[in-house]
């Protein structure tokens, strides 16, 4: 058991004092700000990232774990508590949730997404643990060529298995895979595509797409359609999590975790898949079927463990392939490359002592997330009232503070701000943003090894499918890529995720569209 | 949108034309990636083009805060827009706090907020402390502004 060895190596350099105060405060903070409504995981990561650059590698990471499940964690608060849908991953937990908590029951579906992101979060931790070392053993062989045949697969996978347009995920990949090229080409030194200005040639930044992208587009884009009037939050008052609620989460929390986990890890990975699946699977086996769609505890516990267990699950293609599977991987990824640390298959041996301080931190954030959530939901609750123009502007000014800090250089604020322009336009025509930053990340590293792959065959391009292991993963991208087109010739366009729910929840014939977020139709009902 | 990504990828085809390949070198070079990406990037621009000139519309995306039924508002963008910019110019001549002052008033005055006093006073609160936390706590290079350098130089 050498993984457990690591992992306790891990706990003695987490649990010094300095460091459990790190953890505390990626934890609070994490939370503070994913439970801002508009501010995604993705975000908050990305709008923290420049404040852990002042620290040692060891206690950014051991932040960035707590700011990690905080954000997860802060984002179901969210969904439960406001009147309106949130991120796609929470989706199904604002649906229960949401109701559970107009009937008097926000209590017991906070405390239930509590405890069920704890269990997930805790069980999916230490399969990543147990599991990690395992798979970096199986990569350790793998070539050049196979590893672009991984950058390959992650990029079908992020851009047309996620979200409802395959093409528009490609169209906002390529925009990422042109920032990624913008700069010096590593291997010659040739500057590419800097149209002449001299700060482009180190490249585009990643904190300033990544904040751009998310924070300065978000802000744009709600600012462009903004719900006013005045903002609607549940009360947290009824019945505690009794015993009768324990009794009827724990299985779902269970079944939540085993859709989170192998999902999270798979190259697309993300939350929304397990979190809908979860919801169908509780659906369908609760003993209370018709209270589904009118607040089930089932339909919070288990998409609630799901999601947290994608989030860990995640990490696995991260840490021992360094291929981020979803946004917020690819922001971290990012902090590894910012400290100069070399991801991929050898960062679990250059980098043991970093990788199993972060695991371990991981697991000591989740338990310090149960036990101050529950008490401090109260001080969350004032952080959802935050009137929308002050919440906006000061989402601006961080998105300026972290920018700005990077390079000291005004012009990264108007590259941000052009990001930021793209962002929004992004939303508005319906392309997601992931993508983009998913391609700015791994682009560089797939072109690296695609040209080192060529450069030892000699140019000879069939060193790419030489052998299987690059053949069943380039076959599986093919698949990917061409998949949806077939299911869409075969049986019509697909459907979103909303529309299935809509489709199974039988006593609510109610057009989709009215169905999100329109409060006046909500109350009617 | 489509067509705007589909001329990126010419662009990036004809730009990397451009690109300084060394004369020793017989492996592939630094061109020969932005042909691949410029290429995809033209294909998924022309099919996105089609597509979009037939009917199909994207999800528009979703948050929170987004009102689904609003039309959008382009004076709310333009403004911040504005407003992003000035400050952007304006830090390494007044400093960051009172540049995001300015930025945060005109922001929180677009989106609705009552007044004019309380968005300049939550703004200069809000940033003079981040300021404070970050430059003096945390060692974070931002320009301070004249005043604010001399007042807290005794930290």
């Amino acid at each position: 058991m050498g993984a457990l060895g690591d992992l306790a190596e891990g706990f003695s350099t987490a649990l010094t004092p300095q460091n459990l105060l790190f953890a505390l405060l990626g934890v609070l903070l994490g939370t503070a700000v994913g439970v801002l409504p508009g501010i995604g995981p993705a975000m908050t990561v990305a709008l923290l990232l420049p404040v852990t650059y002042v620290l040692e590698p060891t206690s950014a990471f051991i932040m960035f774990a707590g700011i990690y499940y905080g954000g997860m964690y802060g984002g179901s608060t969210t969904s439960i508590l406001l009147n309106t849908p949130g991120e796609s991953s929470s989706i199904m937990t604002a649906l229960e949730g949401n109701k559970m908590a107009r009937a008097g029951r926000g209590s017991a579906a906070l405390a239930t997404a509590a405890l069920g992101s704890f269990v997930a979060g805790t069980i999916a931790t230490l399969l990543l643990a147990l599991l990690a070392p395992t798979v970096v053993d199986l990569a350790i062989g793998i070539t050049a060529a196979d590893y672009f045949a991984i950058c390959v697969l992650s990029f079908v996978a992020v851009a047309t298995v996620l979200g409802a347009s395959p093409l528009r995920g490609l169209a906002s990949l390529g925009i990422g895979l042109y920032l990624g090229l913008v700069g010096t080409d590593v291997l010659t030194g040739q500057e590419r595509f800097t149209i002449g200005v001299p700060q482009l040639s180190d490249g585009i930044d990643v904190v300033v797409v990544a904040v751009g992208l998310f924070a300065v587009g978000e802000a744009l884009y709600v600012a462009s359609r903004l719900r006013r009037g005045p903002v609607q939050v549940m009360g947290t008052s009824g019945a505690w999590f009794t015993g009768a609620d324990l009794r009827r989460s724990w299985k779902p929390w269970l079944r939540g975790t085993a859709f989170g986990f192998p999902l999270g890890a798979m190259p697309a990975g993300g939350a929304e898949i397990p979190t809908f699946l979860s919801y169908a699977t509780e659906r369908k086996l609760s003993k209370h079927p018709e209270e589904f769609g009118k607040g089930a505890i089932e339909g919070v516990a288990g998409p609630e463990a799901a999601n947290n267990a994608a989030a860990a699950g995640v990490l696995v293609p991260l840490l021992t392939l360094g291929i981020p599977t979803s946004a917020t991987a690819a922001i971290i990824l990012a902090a590894f490359q910012g400290y100069g640390i070399q991801t991929g298959p050898t960062l679990l041996t250059t980098e043991s002592g970093l990788v199993w301080t972060l695991i371990a931190s991981l697991l000591i954030g989740n338990f310090m997330l149960l036990v101050l959530n529950l008490p401090l939901v109260g001080v969350w609750v004032k952080l959802l009232r935050i009137p929308r123009p002050y919440l906006y502007a000061g989402i601006l000014m961080f998105a300026s503070l972290g920018s700005y800090a990077v390079n000291a250089d005004p012009l990264d604020l108007v590259l941000l701000l052009v990001i930021g322009l793209l962002g929004f336009f992004m939303r508005r025509y319906g392309w997601p943003v992931a993508p983009a930053v998913i391609g700015l990340i791994l682009g560089p590293i797939a072109e690296t090894n695609l040209r080192r792959a060529l450069a030892i065959s000699g140019g000879d391009l069939s060193v790419l499918v030489d052998r299987w292991v690059s053949r069943v993963v380039l076959a599986l991208a093919l698949l990917a890529l061409l998949g949806p087109i077939v299911l869409r010739l075969v049986r019509g366009p697909r459907a979103t995720p909303e529309e299935l729910q809509e489709a199974g929840t039988l006593q609510r014939p109610v057009a989709a569209g009215r169905d999100r977020g329109d409060d006046g139709a909500e109350e009617d009902r | 949108m489509a067509l705007l990504l589909a001329a990126l990828g010419l662009y990036l085809i004809l730009d990397a034309a451009n690109i300084a390949v060394p004369g020793s070198t017989n492996q592939v070079g630094p061109r020969f990636f932005p042909y691949l990406i410029g290429g995809v990037v033209v294909a998924t621009g022309v099919a996105l083009a089609v597509r979009v000139w037939r009917g199909d519309q994207g999800p528009a995306d979703e948050s929170e805060d987004v009102d689904p039924d609003a039309p959008t508002s382009w004076r709310e963008v333009g403004i911040i827009s504005v407003a992003f910019l000035a400050h952007a110019l304006l830090i390494n001549v007044v400093g960051w706090p009172l540049a995001v002052t300015l930025m945060f008033a005109t922001v929180a005055w677009a989106l609705g907020a009552r007044g004019i006093v309380r968005p300049l006073i939550a703004g200069g609160i809000a940033s003079v402390v981040v300021w404070i936390v970050f430059v003096k706590a945390l060692n974070v290079a931002l320009p301070g502004g004249t005043i604010l350098e001399w007042l807290t130089d005794w930290f």
